[in-house]
């Protein structure tokens, strides 16, 4: 053990790690399944190793500038990508073979279907086409609506995929990991729920649930999804190591 | 933990990927009705189609009982030992 490891706490100060590198003695796995750290701090060590070899490789006699601080293509990312492939491609095969989709007869053309509705990925920008009761009505205006509810509804499109438009441009900060940000990744889940909320509203007449309440769900559990995640972040927070990203990002090869 | 998660994992998504298939076979009449919950219709099942619906359920409990055994039961056997250990200690 090290000097650095008289302190139990985690330090997030970017001083010592009291971490030893594992160099020659890299622990069992019994071992590594003894430490109850987390993942956070199993992913330090093993950045942590590859700098240790890095830096030994530095060391050689006859080391050449150049960049080793990566892991060779082959074999490990060709083994995890072959890997990778060979799953999906047996599930294609595996459920092509065994469950084969049924051909049903060609559609209609000249027969208009009972129920209109666009490709399900499609079911939010739908479902944004069904927010009339949320027009408003001004009291100004002799309680009229201030525009048509289709209006509306076009409207409310074009305030989401203009603000989704605008999130590319947006300067994300140095957060790499949502629990670095809870308040931004509760936004983000807010985000993904109403994604699906607002699909399952827009298809409101096939779920077997009072379309009221469906409307009310639909703005309900958005917030109810943020404020979870909120807590569980700011929960995770606790033991989670703050200088892992900075030193990961630290870790190029000098000039 | 993270072994124990892993496993009720596996067991769920292989038990599962199972149920699916023979439930897919026997359980779903119509690609437009109920999908793998529907009523088995098969006429005269053979020693095969038996065998096969006993693995139906076979898996679909498999996934269950095994997934909650790792997630569940074995965390909490492992808790109470603790703290057996500790009290004892």
């Amino acid at each position: 053990m090290s000097d650095n490891d008289t302190n139990d706490d985690v330090r997030t100060d970017g001083g010592g790690t009291g971490i030893v590198p594992p160099d020659d003695e890299t622990p069992t796995w019994s071992e590594r399944k003894q430490r109850t750290q987390g993942l956070s701090r199993l992913t330090y060590e093993y950045f942590e190793r590859s700098r240790r070899e890095d830096q030994d490789l530095r060391q050689e006699s006859d080391y050449v500038e150049r960049d080793v601080l990566a892991f060779p293509a082959w074999p490990h990312e060709m083994i995890r990508n072959l890997a990778l492939s060979a799953f999906f491609v047996g599930m294609i095969l595996f459920v092509s073979a065994a469950l084969p989709p049924e051909m049903p007869n060609p559609a209609n053309s000249s027969v208009t279907p009972a129920i209109i509705l666009p490709d399900w990925y499609l079911y939010w920008s739908f479902g944004l086409l069904k927010l009339g009761p949320l027009n408003p009505s001004l009291s100004i205006l002799g309680g009229q609506k201030i525009m048509a509810d289709r209006t509306y509804g076009v409207l409310a499109n074009v305030v989401v995929v203009g603000f989704v438009a605008i999130v590319p441009f947006l300067n994300k900060g140095s957060a790499r990991r949502p629990v670095e940000q809870p308040f931004w990744a509760a936004v983000g889940m807010s985000g993904v729920i109403f994604s699906l909320t607002i699909a399952a509203l827009s298809i409101k007449n096939l779920i077997p649930m009072d379309s009221h309440l469906l409307f009310d769900l639909t703005f309900l559990l958005p917030v109810v999804s943020a404020t979870i995640t909120y807590a569980v972040l700011k929960t995770m927070r606790e033991g989670y190591m703050f200088d892992l990203n900075r030193r990961y990002y630290r870790l190029r090869p000098p000039k | 933990m993270a072994d124990e998660f892993i496993k009720g994992f596996g067991i769920l998504m292989v038990g599962g990927l199972a149920w699916m298939t023979f439930a897919g076979w026997y359980r779903t009449p119509s690609f437009e009705e109920a999908q793998l919950t529907g009523e088995v219709t098969i006429e005269n099942p053979t020693v095969f189609d038996q065998i096969g619906l006993v693995l139906m359920d076979a898996f679909f409990w498999f996934a269950i009982i095994g997934a909650l055994t790792f997630w569940v039961v074995i965390p909490l056997i492992g808790e109470a030992r603790e703290y057996l250990d500790e009290r004892s200690a």
